[in-house]
């Protein structure tokens, strides 16, 4: 290749990735609407500040409602982060690296959302500093703040370190920016120059927090299933808990990964970049850990439901049959095993199909964990009795409705601004890719 | 035919027992005391403080009708089926309780029961207090106990004397005898009732199994059994190391998950403290080094 | 209590007097007049401050050694964090050489629902909030159905307070489990965690908050209750301490209820106020613990229902009294 060459595939590679970084009027209608319903969803939570979470369904039997189904969502959603880079990257798939700040940016969103949707479960937000005051190191709440607080710290600081180069390109070779973002993208490029020490410096450090991310993510959705296994109660009380949260975890993520890539291909029209091949491998990825999930799921149900013991009764009859069957089948089915038989076939797997499955994938695990949280604890050991209808059966309000969208509307506002003003497909990276290895820098 | 007269007798067996369930014969004896004196608006108010702690909890507030639904039910006191009782059928029913309403001769002393009932007449516009009979004067035997361990026999030896006629005193025999250990809420009595021999003694085994303090030590105390109150008696307390050392630690000693933090497991502290320690060591060296990105392209 | 002073065990009466004076403090101090225990160290610099501040008014406090001193009413308000240490001490301390315990007797209730009117006064708690419920039970079809009076089984191996993030609840050396409000962050995990449904939750402002605001707080009774904290049964460590049987215990006509100290080996019944051995008890009459499958180690028992005295009678509405 001639010098010219590299320019020119160069210049077409910066301009393809970086020409969505300008404030239009489509970025300001959806940043105004997610704005103005978060704000609304806010209003809501002031109202739960002022007269306490009675406002929500929840009561004295089943205590964590949709809130906490929420945080374990979040949770989940955030892991895919772990699976794409550190997994996938670790082992070499090189297909993954046009998809690793998508997984990134959905991974710190998440994640830093899921620990303000644990703020709107507690009864007493102005004391959350206790948790570190007087945390107890025997008591999972404490490992599930410290794991969640270093997962989203090593996942922000994976995200930034590949950013650095792509910020001195754009700051150099890019001119039709804002000119309000030049000084920031100067700052956050920390002068760098491409040289080989500083070059080995980002590279050990991804290669660390690579290693790192592997235990942490498994931590956070281990140490998440463990609020409900340390407990006694029937449908929590399970060994499997951690793996069938982690695979459960893998679904969720994967599928908000195959949703984000589809509308970034298609908003910031990346289609040379996000290609048929990544979905289709996407895809592959979902159905893999979508058959794990399932292996989990028939361990979880058959062998509680084999011996039936009393209270696992009770609560197998209500999910199959009961009160809870017909969303507990519908996610089974129309959320796993019907997902799983589509995309055994490759033309599920082109763009259109496999995000459309994924948006039902993705929506059936957030009512799976609906299912995980509140059935258990509308049967506890002991009869409920004398307490009025509304603390038998939990039915959310509409308060609590609106504070659980409030964290949807944050991650759709951080995965905007961070796929808005910085490169959805790392530069640095392609650029090596090309050949293009000796651009100066100035 | 036949049905019907089983069904005939039947119906009489319950009649005659559900009389006799709700049936409480005071002795006309009884119903003939009369309080031994006159009632006073203190003894009312203390009747009043002793209603509320003892009698409201079933019988409900006076005149409002709020008593507990128990069977048979305890009633509004205030009411005239309570009222057209004579004080002694009160004072009887108060001291001799009948199941499910306890019994308060060892709860309520004699002047505590009055006091009660002189709360309970405030209620009642037309009762007239008969004339108060004070107690004749006191004939029966005077008996005082007092309390040893015989360490040979391993017995306890209640003696128990009494005042003679002529101003002496000498042994009492066939004195019923219960004795007591003391516990946090209360008494807890030993064995059975004894009663004196012509020595005046009782002899009391002592369970060879009962806690004591963290020496051994066991308050005991010997009452005479006088239901009927025909004697002055004086108790006697004693302290004796005969009971098992008892000095258990506070439940909280071990660590376990449920301590508190000071006194979580080791191994918990110790790995919960290296794993963060050893991450956040290398987040800390990531971001040091991260910032010697900035360094390096100056030296450049 | 009795205070029987005793020649025969010097000891005995001395330690007994020692801690009716500690218990006095420490009510004391609970009484709101908690300045009292740093009065001393106070006096001995409100000598050398002397006339620094004063407001005239003159408040004769008791020092920590029992002796009386003068202090003025404007330095009073420096001795609140003293105020807290002693409460601490005293609520997380509970009482010295106890291990409480409750003996329910099922064959006596016949769910009058005494005990749990009583504790919801004590505990300034809603209709439908319960330290102690009476639950209508039926084992097995085929069995005959009874009334089993429910509270906090104040566990030996507590799974609610394992899971407690902050040290807001937690067993004390006397067996109770208490929880702190002033602690309780309202997560509400020490609720799912256990597994006799003793546990509940201020989901909006307490009963009558206005009129006990401002109420200096009681860990012993948890009152007054908080918003957005848990709440639950306490064994009534407050009457505990004063040597009163629990609220409930005492409330009970139907003599259900035995309550008393395992160290001792007794318990005393609250109606008929008889004190029994706890082991021969339990022995004779087929003492069980609930769910002792959980390895929860209940310091509850149970005494099964057999010779019931009277009919079982289904009461259908399981809603709470209308207050």
């Amino acid at each position: 290749m001639t010098m010219d060459d590299n320019k020119l595939t160069f210049d077409k590679l910066t301009s393809d990735l970086t020409h969505h970084i300008r404030i239009n009027k489509g970025f300001l209608i959806w940043m105004g609407f997610l704005t103005i319903s978060l704000f609304i969803c806010l209003y809501a939570y002031t109202i739960q500040l002022r007269t306490g979470l009675g406002v929500a369904g929840i009561r004295d039997y089943v205590t964590w409602g949709m809130y906490l189904a929420n945080f374990v969502f979040f949770v989940a959603a955030s892991l895919i982060g772990m699976l794409v880079s550190a997994v996938l990257g670790l082992i070499g798939m090189k297909w993954i690296t046009p998809i690793t700040r998508i997984a990134e940016t959905i991974a710190v969103a998440f994640a830093a959302v899921a620990g303000l949707v644990i703020v709107s479960d507690m009864g007493r937000p102005e004391r959350l500093a206790y948790v570190f005051i007087y945390g107890r190191p025997q008591s999972p709440i404490l490992w599930d703040v410290t794991v969640i607080t270093t997962y989203f710290v090593l996942s922000l600081l994976l995200l930034f370190l590949p950013l650095i180069a792509d910020m001195a390109i754009i700051h150099r070779k890019v001119d039709n920016l804002p000119s309000w973002l030049k000084p920031v993208y100067k700052s956050l490029s920390l002068n760098f120059t491409d040289n080989p020490q500083q070059n080995k410096i980002i590279n050990r450090s991804i290669r660390i927090l690579l290693i790192l991310l592997i235990p942490a993510a498994l931590s956070i959705h281990t140490v998440t299933s463990w609020l409900f296994a340390v407990t006694s109660r029937a449908g929590w009380d399970s060994t499997v808990f951690g793996p069938y949260f982690v695979s459960g975890a893998f679904v969720a993520g994967s599928a908000a990964v195959i949703i984000a890539m589809f509308f970034f291909r298609k908003n910031y029209k990346l289609q040379d970049y996000l290609t048929d091949v990544h979905f289709n491998n996407m895809g592959k990825v979902l159905a893999t850990v979508s058959l794990v999930y399932l292996y989990f799921n028939i361990n979880e149900f058959l062998v509680p439901g084999y011996k039936l013991k009393r209270a696992d009764a009770v609560h197998l009859q209500e999910l199959f049959a009961g009160k809870d069957a017909i969303l507990f089948w519908l996610i089974q089915v129309g959320g796993l095993l019907l997902p799983i038989l589509f995309m055994l076939f490759r033309r599920f797997r082109k763009p259109l199909p496999i995000m459309l499955i994924s948006v039902a994938v993705l929506i059936a695990a957030w009512f799976k964990r609906y299912l995980i949280v509140v059935p258990t604890q509308e049967h506890p050991f002991l009869p409920i009795q004398h307490v009025p209808q509304n603390f038998m059966h939990y039915s959310p309000t509409l308060i609590e409705t609106l504070i659980t969208i409030a964290p949807f509307i944050m991650v759709l506002i951080i995965i905007t601004l961070i796929s808005k003003f910085f490169p959805v497909i790392p530069l640095h990276d392609k650029k090596k890719k090309k050949g293009i290895d000796h651009i100066k820098f100035d | 035919m036949r049905f019907k007269k089983l069904l005939f007798i039947l119906s009489i067996i319950s009649f005659v027992t559900r009389i006799s369930a709700q049936t409480w014969v005071v002795p006309d004896d009884q119903k003939a005391v009369v309080a031994p004196v006159k009632f006073t608006a203190d003894m009312q108010k203390q009747g009043e403080q002793q209603y509320l702690k003892n009698c409201q909890s079933c019988h409900g507030l006076m005149g409002k009708d709020n008593w507990a639904k128990l069977t048979p039910p305890p009633g509004d006191l205030s009411k005239e089926k309570a009222q057209v009782q004579t004080d002694g059928e009160l004072f009887y029913r108060i001291t001799a309780g009948k199941v499910p309403m306890p019994e308060f001769r060892n709860i309520l002393t004699e002047d505590d029961r009055w006091s009660v009932i002189a709360y309970l007449r405030t209620f009642n516009p037309k009762y007239i207090q008969p004339t108060p009979v004070a107690k004749a004067a006191f004939t029966g035997r005077i008996v005082t106990l007092a309390l040893e361990y015989s360490d040979p026999m391993k017995k306890i030896v209640v003696t128990a004397s009494e005042q003679l006629k002529d101003g002496q005193t000498g042994l009492a025999a066939g004195v019923e005898i219960m004795l007591f250990v003391k516990r946090y809420f209360g008494r807890m009595q030993v064995g059975e009732i004894k009663t004196t021999n012509a020595q005046g003694k009782a002899l009391f085994e002592f369970p060879a199994d009962l806690p004591g303090n963290k020496d051994g030590f066991v308050e005991i105390s010997a009452m005479v059994n006088d239901p009927k109150s025909v004697m002055k008696t004086t108790p006697a307390n004693a302290s004796f190391a005969i009971g098992i050392k008892t000095d258990k630690p506070g439940l909280t000693e071990t660590r376990a998950w449920w301590s508190t933090r000071d006194h979580a497991p080791i191994w918990i502290i110790l790995t919960y403290t290296l794993s963060v320690i050893i991450v956040w060591g290398f987040i800390i060296y990531i971001v040091y080094s991260i910032m010697k990105i900035k360094k390096l392209s100056r030296e450049v | 209590m009795e205070d029987i002073n005793n020649p025969h065990s010097p000891n005995e009466s001395d330690n007994e007097k020692g801690s009716t004076r500690r218990n006095f403090l420490k009510n004391l101090g609970l009484a709101g007049v908690g300045v009292a225990t740093g009065a001393a160290a106070l006096y001995s610099g409100h000598i050398f401050e002397a006339k620094k501040n004063v407001s005239g008014d003159q408040r004769v406090l008791l020092t920590q050694d029992g002796k009386l001193v003068q202090v003025d009413s404007l330095e009073i308000k420096a001795l609140n964090k003293d105020k807290e240490e002693l409460h601490e001490s005293m609520w997380r301390g509970g009482i010295p050489g106890k291990r409480w315990v409750m003996v329910t007797d099922l064959s006596k209730c016949r769910n009058a629902r005494k005990c749990i009117s009583a504790c919801q006064d004590a505990h300034q708690l809603r209709p439908e909030q319960y330290h102690m419920n009476t639950l209508q039970m039926q084992d097995a079809p085929g069995t005959a159905p009874y009334n089993m009076p429910k509270n906090c089984q104040h566990c030996d191996n507590p799974p609610c307070v394992a899971v407690c993030p902050v040290d807001a609840t937690y067993k004390r050396p006397d067996g109770i489990v208490i929880i702190e409000n002033d602690r309780c962050i309202g997560c509400r995990f020490c609720m799912a965690a256990c597994p006799y449904s003793a546990r509940i939750f201020n989901w909006i402002e307490p009963k009558d908050a206005a009129i006990h605001e401002g109420q200096d707080y009681n860990a012993e009774l948890n009152v007054p209750q908080k918003m957005g904290t848990v709440s639950k049964c306490l064994f009534s460590a407050d009457r505990l301490r004063e040597g009163k049987l629990p609220y409930c215990v005492e409330a009970c006509p139907n003599g259900v209820y035995y309550f008393g100290d395992e160290n001792e080996d007794a318990v005393t019944n609250g109606t008929t106020k008889e004190t029994v051995r706890l082991s021969k008890l339990l022995r004779d009459n087929g003492g069980y613990q609930l769910m002792p499958e959980l390895g929860t180690k209940p310091r509850v028992y149970y005494l099964p229902p057999k010779n019931r005295l009277f009919p079982f009678e289904e009461s259908n509405d399981l809603t709470p009294e209308k207050a």
